[in-house]
Order: structure tokens, then sequence, then C-alpha cells
């Protein structure tokens, strides 16, 4: 009895933990973004030079924050969505409406980690998927694309271990597609994970609904703030 | 017919409660698999483009942070004193103060749900305390909080101009008179109404209180001259000048403002000037109110920027199935001319945009429209602010009004109730949208004095 509540405990303590991390990690991929956009203005302007890698970094950081941030935004409950019918159901009607969303948005996301998984993988040397729908498993002959690389981003050179498993110990001269790319899958994965815990919550009866609560005044989160 | 499918099929989902964005994405998904070769691999590659390919579109999250530190730097109540010494004395000065200070706001900040919790969050307690009703308060910030995407800058013009590749300083700058005249229009009804019933009036603070509110509140307004005028200028493109006025927004707010951040009174302790502690210039970045602010900012681009994502696989669809061609056709055989077909845009827009979030929509409908617009030679600039208005209108009708659900929570009242409230000065924005729908001057003319008329070289 007691060993299960400081279990949980435990478990709860460190599902705050993994929400703070993520808070704190979008809030760095934004800052970030900001930083170095506005350095490349100012380095224009007072120095006459500029970081030329800049711009693709600044893009390679907004694909990260918006595919890395989807799945913590589905723990929030910050997406949009229309609830008028959910909230004239009665209870019980209203659990099984927001059971079939959850299955939809969980189709979307197997669908989605499977294209991830095979526009990535190439560019890691693996094999891509094959399968139209769901993978039936994996296409031997992919052509490899572990070669390709950014146009800008100079290599880091605690990834050059990299190059003799990839790159046939040829030196990366930019970072390779594959680290940017890599995103797709990691949040694919995620966006997984988080909607089976949100499914899973409605099921238990812990949650009705996936998407911003729209008709409680009292709502201590505002939905939809930044929109428009 | 397929079509229409696919759109019965973004309705079904959006109503079972599935967010917009997976609404759009499943639909159009399913559509690709079915009836197209696109395989999953592309289609994850166009949603990793749909920020990493659009340059223009990255002004959205600097745009918001900007606005995010804007709002809890306490730059508000600084619009909202200054308003209410110039305006606060006529009758019902309080609610035209309001509608002021959400024109000021919307100069800020390029989202109108962001304008209503800003503004609204204090003028509609303001107004109820000085003797106005609840609904009348609402009803008037809910309206006026509009104005957010019409005065620039504005996130919803940024993502007009990267559907349509029209120069998002021009958009800017059309915006400005058609925002103007909105605000003038509101206060207008809110004056006319106060002949008709007793309004309570502010008193005359005098001139001091106007010049001091008003340099109190200057630095904050600089933001929208920064903008403009560095897009004007040429000094900067309109995505740096998002991330300078977001960086001259945490400025102010951190170091001028002092109304967050490690300068901030709290704990017994003043707030204390920059010069007093000079390490918070290094601390600021790490304290809590900056990574609050900032994962605030975070959360409101992701939930924008995954709609827009999912919006372009479904705009991929329909340019696919050479959507816009055929209902161009369509349109143009049936001898259309301009005026029958912004009526037929106007309907379109006001009924999408009452199921959908407005950088969505616009993402799917511009490219259906704008060749068209193009063929009868509608200027695109004009096009884009009918776009706008259109959108304001959605914001403020169910089931998707995203300034309802702000206005619903900044003042603790029912949606149902908010939108009935909503209700009269709605004719007022029907009644700017036929304005600004027919006499495009209004839309053109200042993009058009400051960069030249414009030429028309690519059409769809």
């Amino acid at each position: 009895m007691n060993g299960d509540s400081s279990r949980a405990n435990l478990l709860s303590a460190a599902g705050r933990l993994v929400d703070r991390l993520e808070e704190v990690a979008v809030a760095v991929i934004l800052g970030l973004m900001v930083t170095i956009t506005f350095v490349n203005v100012v380095l224009r302007y007072v120095f006459n030079s500029g970081l030329i890698w800049g711009l693709e970094v600044t893009l390679v950081l907004f694909a990260w924050l918006v595919l890395f941030g989807v799945s913590h935004l589905v723990k929030s409950g910050s997406h949009l969505g229309v609830d008028v019918v959910l909230t004239r159901l009665e209870a019980r009607g209203r659990r099984r409406v927001a059971l079939l969303a959850a299955l939809v948005c969980l189709g979307y996301t197997m669908l989605l980690c499977k294209g991830a998984w095979d526009y990535w993988a190439p560019f890691a040397g693996l094999h891509e998927t094959t399968g139209r729908w769901l993978p039936t498993g994996f296409n031997e002959t992919t052509r490899d694309r572990a070669w390709y690389e950014t146009t800008q981003i100079p290599m880091l050179d605690f990834l050059r271990f990299l190059e003799p498993v990839l790159n046939e110990g040829e030196e990366y001269e930019k970072l390779p597609r594959l680290v940017p790319y890599v995103i797709l899958p990691v949040g694919a994965f995620l966006l997984l994970l988080r909607l089976l815990q949100a499914t899973w919550e409605i099921a238990r009866g812990r949650s009705d609904r996936l998407i911003a609560r729209q008709d409680d005044a009292d709502s201590p989160e505002l939905p939809g703030t930044g929109e428009g | 017919m397929e079509v229409a499918v696919l759109f019965a099929m973004v309705v079904g989902l959006l109503m079972i409660g599935v967010p917009i964005a997976v609404s759009l994405g499943f639909s159009s998904m399913l559509f690709l698999l079915v009836l197209s070769d696109t395989s999953l691999a592309s289609i994850a590659q166009s949603f990793y483009q749909a920020m990493a390919g659009h340059y223009t579109l990255l002004a959205i999250p600097f745009f918001v942070l900007a606005s995010c530190f804007m709002s809890t730097g306490g730059v508000a109540h600084r619009i909202i004193r200054f308003s209410i010494a110039v305006v606060g004395h006529f009758p019902g000065g309080l609610a035209i103060a309001g509608v002021f200070a959400c024109m000021m706001f919307a100069a800020l900040s390029g989202s109108s749900p962001a304008t209503v919790i800003a503004i609204g969050s204090i003028v509609i307690a303001g107004m109820r305390q000085a003797g106005y009703t609840s609904d009348f308060a609402a009803g008037v910030i809910c309206n006026a909080g509009t104005l957010g995407i019409l005065i620039p800058p504005s996130i919803v013009m940024v993502v007009y101009a990267s559907a349509t590749d029209v120069s998002v300083g021009r958009m800017f700058l059309a915006g400005v008179i058609p925002g103007i005249l909105a605000g003038a229009m509101l206060m207008s009804a809110i004056l006319a109404l106060s002949l008709v019933r007793a309004m309570p009036r502010g008193q005359w603070l005098g001139w001091g209180e106007i010049v001091q509110s008003g340099t109190d509140a200057i630095w904050g307004l600089m933001l929208i001259v920064i903008i403009l005028g560095g897009i004007y200028g040429g000094l900067f493109t309109p995505t740096e000048a998002a991330a300078v006025a977001a960086v001259y927004a945490f400025v102010i707010a951190n170091f001028v403002y002092r109304d967050m951040g490690p300068l901030a009174a709290g704990g017994g302790r003043r707030a204390s000037s920059i010069l007093a502690r000079p390490w918070t210039i290094v601390t600021v970045f790490l304290h809590r109110d900056t990574v609050a602010t900032l994962h605030e900012a975070a959360r409101l681009t992701i939930t924008l920027m995954f709609i827009i994502a999912n919006a372009l696989i479904l705009k991929h669809v329909l340019t696919d199935e050479q959507v816009p061609q055929r209902i161009a056709e369509l349109m143009l055989n049936a001898g259309l001319g301009p005026v029958a077909f912004l009526v037929i845009v106007n309907l379109l827009l006001l009924v999408g945009g009452q199921f959908m979030e407005p950088s969505g929509l616009i993402v799917i409908l511009a490219p259906l429209v704008f060749p068209i617009a193009i063929d009868l030679a509608i200027d695109p600039i004009h096009l884009g602010i009918i776009m706008v208005v259109n959108m304001e209108i959605g914001m403020i009708t169910p089931p998707v009004g995203l300034n309802l659900f702000a206005t619903s929570g900044v003042a603790g009242m029912p949606v149902l109730r908010v939108m009935r409230a909503a209700l009269p000065f709605l004719g007022v924005m029907a009644v700017f949208l036929l304005i600004v729908t027919y006499v495009p001057w209004i839309s053109t003319f200042l993009p058009n004095l400051v960069f030249g008329p414009e030429l028309i070289t690519s059409s769809f």
C-alpha cells in the first residue's frame, strides 16, 4: 500500500520533470531563433558581416520547435478544436465521441510516424519501410542518402563518429541532413506517446476531450490566445 | 466531387472534437493515399518544409514573442491609461477608450485574441466598476480586439503574404487606413449609443495627464515605428523586423517598464534600476519570467504552425487535383464580374470562418481565389484586406470564434452570452466589410503611395 503510493509519487514527480524539461526546451529553441536572427541583423549593420549559417539554422530550429512541441501541447490540452457538439452530449456519450476523436488522432499519428521514418531513414543510411499505409517490412534496396549535407551549417566535431559509419570514412564538410531531419521521426514518436497517454486518460474517464476547453468561463487556461 | 467528400470529412472530424490541425491533416492524408501516388514520406517532408521552407512564416513566432513580452511587460495598462486620458471624458468614455486601447495594442501585436486578453482583462473590469453592464463591456472589447489582425503587424497578413507571394510590407501598410476606419466606426457607434441611453463619462484629466501617460506609453508604441520604419526604410526584412521587435519588447519589458524580470518590484523591494543591479543584464536571460514568456510564445506558435502545416497538406491536395483551375474556369465561364466575385469570396470566407482558425483558412482559400482575382484585375492587396476583415468577423462568430473564447475567459462570461453581447457591434463590422470590399482605395492607397503601384508579373 505504502510502497504503491510512493511509487506513484515518484512517477508523477518524474512526469512533472519531463513536462518541465519540455517547457524549457521549447523556450530555449525559440530564444535561440530570435537571438540568431537578431545577431545577424546587428552583424550586418555594425560589423558588415554575418553568420552565413544563421538563416538555415533558424529555419531548422523553427521546424524543431513545432515538431517537438506538438506532443508537448497534447499534454497541456492546448490544441484548438470545435467543442460545440461535445458540450451538448451527456457525460457517457461525450466520452465515447472523445474516444473516437482520439482514435482518429492516433491513426493520423501512425501514418505520420511511418512517413517520418520513411523520409528520414535514407538520410541516416537506414532502410525505409515497404507498404503504402502500414509498414509491412523494410525495403532492402533503399537508396542511401547519408552523404546529403545541409547547405551552410558547419559540421559539428562531436558528430564526427558518424563519418566512418555513414559516409564511408569520408569527412562531412557540412552537417549531414540526417541531423536536422531526425526531429521528424522523434517528434512523430513523441506525439504518438502523448496521444496514447491522452487516450488512456479519456478511456479511464479522467479527461473528456483532446482539445482546449472553450465552454468553461472559469478555465484557467485561455484557449487559442495566439491565433490570427 | 472527391473534393466535396474531403471537405465533408474535415467538417465531420471537427464536429466530433478532433483538433483542427489533425482534421485537416488526416483527411488530406487519406485522400492522397487513396487517390494519388503521393507517399507518406513526401507528406512528412512537406510537413517539415512547412516550417523550414517558409522564410516568411518565420515572422510569426517572433511577432508572437514580441506581443507576449509586451503583454506580460505591462504595456497594456500604460496604453489604457493614455487612452483614458485622451478620450475618457466623452460620454461612454471608458468604452471608447477601450476601443482606442485595442487599436494601439493591435499595433504591437499581430493577434486578435492576444489583444482581447491584454486590453480586456483590465478594461472590462474597469467598465463594470464605472457602471457599464458586463454585456456591453464584453461586446465592445470582443469586437475591438479583432483589430489585432487588421492593424499591422498581423499574423494573418503574414500568412496571406506567404500563401500568395505578395509583399508583407505592402499588406501591413494596407491595413493601416482600414484599421483606423474600423476603430473610428466602432467609437462612433458607441458615441451614437450614448445619445440613446445614458452612459457613464469620465473626467477630463487635463493635458498634463495626456503628456505624462503618453510619454510612459511611448516606449511600447515605438515598437510599431521600428517594425514599419524598418521594413519601409529597407533596413530589414519583415522577418528580421519581427525578431528586432521581439528583442526590443524584451528590453523594454525587463529594463524600462520593469513589470517583469529581475528588476521588477516584489518581495518587499521596489522596482530597481539597471544601474543599481548591473548583473541583471546577464541573469535576465535565466529569469523565470523570461523562460515563462518564451514558453508561452512557443506554445502559441506551435498551435498555430501545426494548423498551418496541416492546412498546407490540404492545399497540396487541392492543387494536385487542379481545383483552383477548375473553380476559376467555372467562375469565369459563368461570366462573373469583379463585384459578384467579391460577394462570393465574402460568403465563402464568412462560412469558412465559422469553422476554421483564420491562418489555416487563408492557407487553404488564398490559392483558390487568388488566380481568379488576378484574372478579374482585382488588386491582390485589396483581396488580402478583404480576407483579413472576413477573418475578423469569423473570430466573433461561433463555433470557432477565437475572440469569443478569449473574451469569455477574461470577462468570466459564458461564450453564448459573449456572442449575444457582441452582436450589435457585429453589425458595425458587417458595414465595414461592405465598405472595404467595394472601396478598394481604402486598402490600396497607402501601399501604392509608398511603394508605387504594384505590377502583377506572375499568376498561379
